[in-house]
């Protein structure tokens, strides 16, 4: 029993937590090929001599950070995303945490996550990831609520917070066609969360690297680690409420999850070098003015598909 | 079982997280003041960066916390939303139509502009 | 020891990370590395292994060059492109490297070399002591009145609150210097800048941007006609280089070295080729977000400024003025004045990639009619008329009035979309 329920479950989100970023690291290049960006080494190999390099490398310190919150902060990223990918159904019974409120602890780790972002930026007290860890809060605020309204729009027809119950309710339709307006905004949420792309206001190239403008060495790679898996968990998430979770025909279960949230990284990772970077204050007034009511939108749409 | 396994991932991603920044620099001599100083481009700071920072987007962050208390009484209503069928849609409807009110005002007043 | 050994020669396979410190005539460097896959030119140098120094360093600028160099984390190591080693390091493994075809190759080297423990570590150069004795007061050394007594940790707190632009709510300020070594804003250009949260509250310039060499071409059209096919082509050159810098601070770094391969192939020959995939570059920039997302429709230059400034910046403002007017050459082309109106950070960049729309348009035009230039006296320069003796000076000043007031990502785009660069007087080799 302990062996199904508990080390199991582990150890695959273990193996998410690892093989994920890498996954998602080989899409990058990828996705940085289809750009036309010329790479000197295989996709395969690129991740793995860049994490050797940052390993290699000096860690940094600043005149006078807060020590123990600077190096903390990467770690505690790295678990919100662990506990992100614990949520993860890969079938009906694996489940490293089956909760009744699942979409609410997923809920706060996406809240979390900001205080954490800010936390690396703040703690290293130079300017330049100062004003990238403010920004990113103006981000971090302005994202949640959409994301909220947007996972409530799929626990209304599963009648449940549980992830389990929001893949048990998508038997007939999958959420990414009964709610069509779900995804793209979820998705958005994602890049917002793990500031990539068009979103990418913590680590701008206008603050020479922010957040992590003053970072080296193995500190910087836990946290461009815990960034890919923070986003390899969303997938995981966004795959469970959209695109069916474990559902599918002739492949088992945990199967389908891997592959649904490999095609979702991908376009993600497509998606974060297709946009210019969006200004904090445009990017502020789009959440709030055109992102948030279509949130609305989608929720009434939502609540309505589940009555007829 | 459940909340032990999310305690255990917890605790080990932490400090797995810890280990790999602590280890390949335990035995690294801490850098010299000038190496620590922030990058400026080869200037340097009058003062710590640490101040009471000025945040453009506060009336913003006000706004949020309305629409967080209305998530407080969204969860529950999320699961029993088919069972209580119109009567349900009906709070949440005048409920979110207020607080679209505010967005709309404090549209109107700026709020998300870095004034 | 064996896992050490493995996971830096796995590192030493990855592309060569450079942080470039630009000295006089160094840009020639930074655009030749950007454009090859197995360098990677990094914007601080905390995330580099080599600093490469390229051009001539005027003593002022060796100060802050020792900061630089003593914040790139070990190992790392230096390399000289057309420069000489600061004195303390010529003890030390550095390279020379005088020519630019040998300096991609140097740097795969010199990465690999650093990361294998096969060159010396580069010595840190400065003292290591904190910027300011302490001086605090109290157990913390925070004491003092309201916070502000003494010296913690080696600097001061913040400075007590000024007024504010925008909102009039009074908090600390911060006040630095940035650059000259700053990548995201022209090279040798450092100022003096104070913020008050992310807006500019006061900027005054230290040292203006090294001036900028032009091509040969510019020089030989005031002695000589030469073909307006080459001249124009030079220009469009000079300004998809500018924009590959305005791409790369947008986050778009395939369209930035689009941009910069462009520029780089800005040769008669390619001629009928340059205009085609210049308009599949204009369209990917607009589709992609440049405009819409990226810039600020801010950074409003005033008469006075466009005046001074000239050139695209001041028909970007609706200063119909342009020297190519009053040559026959261009006369005879049918070369016609754009221009903008609003001259903000837009309209600017709307302006630039109209003129390079024009100037690879009139170089086609120009090369089968073989038209060359009629006028001697007054020539128009990418950065402006140069009429009589004068070349176009540096222009860094108006920042002071500019800037203020943007936050910061808009200032750097603002600056990103002018050319404020003085033209050298020694042109491009």
């Amino acid at each position: 029993m302990i062996l199904d329920q508990l080390i199991w479950p582990l150890l695959l989100v273990f193996a998410a937590l690892v093989l994920g970023p890498y996954w998602l690291a080989v899409l990058d290049g990828l996705a940085a090929r289809s750009f036309g960006l010329a790479q000197a080494q295989s996709v395969w190999i690129s991740p793995l001599s860049r994490g050797a390099w940052l390993l290699t490398q000096q860690t940094n310190m600043t005149e006078a950070p807060d020590w123990w919150a600077w190096r903390l902060a990467p770690a505690l990223y790295l678990s919100l995303a662990a506990i992100g990918l614990a949520l993860v159904p890969w079938s009906r019974e694996w489940v490293a945490t089956d909760i009744a409120t699942s979409l609410v602890l997923w809920g706060s780790v996406e809240a979390l996550a900001t205080v954490v972002i800010f936390l690396q930026g703040w703690s290293a007290n130079t300017l330049l990831t100062l004003i990238g860890a403010y920004r990113y809060v103006a981000l971090g605020l302005s994202y949640i609520l959409i994301s909220m309204f947007v996972l409530i729009g799929v626990a209304l027809p599963a009648e449940s917070l549980a992830l389990t119950q929001v893949v048990a309710s998508q038997q007939e339709l999958w959420n990414v066609l009964r709610q069509p307006l779900g995804l793209p905004l979820f998705l958005i949420v994602g890049l917002a969360l793990t500031f990539r792309g068009p979103f990418n206001l913590a680590d701008s190239t206008d603050l020479a690297g922010g957040t992590s403008a003053d970072v080296s060495g193995p500190q910087r790679l836990v946290w461009e680690l815990a960034r890919s898996a923070m986003l390899v968990a969303f997938s995981g998430i966004a795959t469970t409420a959209f695109l069916g979770g474990w559902l599918g025909p002739w492949l088992p279960g945990p199967l389908w999850v891997a592959l649904k949230m490999l095609a979702v990284l991908a376009l993600l990772a497509w998606l974060s070098r297709a946009f210019a970077r969006i200004t904090p204050e445009r990017c502020v007034s789009l959440m709030w003015t055109v992102l948030l009511p279509l949130a609305f939108v989608d929720l009434i749409w939502a609540g309505a598909e589940a009555l007829l | 079982m459940n909340l032990l396994a999310l305690l255990l991932i917890l605790l080990i991603s932490l400090g797995a997280g810890l280990l790999l920044q602590w280890w390949p620099s335990r035995r690294q001599a801490m850098p010299t003041y000038p190496q620590r100083a922030p990058f400026l481009g080869g200037g340097l700071p009058d003062t710590h960066a640490w101040s009471r920072y000025h945040v453009r987007y506060y009336p913003m962050a006000l706004l949020l916390i309305a629409f967080e208390m209305e998530m407080m009484f969204m969860y529950p209503w999320a699961v029993v939303y088919v069972q209580k069928g119109l009567v349900a849609v009906m709070e949440m409807g005048m409920f979110l139509a207020i607080l679209s009110v505010g967005i709309l005002y404090g549209w109107r007043e700026g709020v998300f502009k870095w004034q | 020891m064996a896992i050490i050994s493995w996971l830096s020669r796995l590192a030493a396979r990855g592309p060569a990370t450079v942080f470039p410190a630009l000295g006089m005539r160094g840009e020639e460097a930074l655009y030749r590395l950007a454009l090859n896959p197995r360098i990677r030119l990094v914007d601080s140098p905390r995330h580099a292994s080599l600093l490469l120094v390229a051009g001539g360093m005027p003593p002022e600028m060796q100060e802050p060059l020792r900061r630089v160099h003593d914040q790139l984390p070990a190992p790392f190591t230096t390399l000289w492109y057309q420069s000489e080693p600061l004195l303390e390091l010529q003890q030390a493994d550095t390279t020379r490297v005088d020519s630019l075809d040998a300096l991609p190759d140097a740097l795969v080297d010199a990465h690999r070399n650093a990361l294998g423990g096969e060159l010396g570590v580069s010595p840190r150069l400065l003292p290591d002591a904190p910027p300011n004795p302490w001086q605090g007061l109290g157990d913390d050394g925070r004491g003092g009145e309201g916070m502000m007594g003494g010296v913690p940790y080696g600097r001061p707190m913040a400075m007590p609150p000024t007024d504010d632009l925008r909102d009039g709510l009074a908090l600390d300020i911060l006040t630095f210097r940035l650059g000259p070594f700053f990548p995201l804003w022209p090279a040798g250009l450092a100022a003096e800048v104070t913020l008050q949260g992310d807006i500019v509250q006061q900027l005054s310039v230290k040292s203006p941007p090294f001036p900028r060499p032009l091509a040969p071409v510019f020089f030989e059209a005031r002695e000589r006609a030469v073909p307006i096919a080459r001249l124009e082509l030079e220009r469009a050159r000079h300004h998809l280089r500018a924009l590959f810098h305005a791409l790369h601070l947008a986050g778009l770094e395939d369209l930035a070295l689009d941009a910069l391969g462009l520029a780089q192939s800005c040769e008669p020959e390619a001629i009928g080729a340059l205009e085609k995939r210049f308009r599949a570059l204009a369209g990917r920039m607009k589709r992609r977000g440049f405009f819409a997302l990226h810039l600020p429709a801010c950074g409003t230059l005033g008469e006075k400024h466009a005046e001074t400034l000239g050139g695209f910046a001041a028909r970007a403002a609706g200063i119909d003025r342009d020297a190519r007017l009053d040559d026959e050459g261009y006369r005879r082309l049918d070369f016609s004045v754009i221009s903008q109106r609003k001259g903000d950070t837009r309209a600017r960049w709307h302006q630039r990639l109209a003129e390079i729309a024009q100037s690879l348009r009139l170089a086609a035009q120009a090369q089968q009619d073989d038209a060359v230039t009629a006028n001697l006296e007054a020539l128009e320069t990418p950065r402006g008329p140069w009429r009589n003796e004068e070349l176009p000076g540096d222009a860094s000043a108006l920042l002071e009035e500019l800037l203020p007031g943007l936050e910061w990502g808009e200032a750097l785009a603002t600056v990103a979309s002018l050319d404020l660069a003085g033209v050298s007087q020694w042109p491009r080799p």
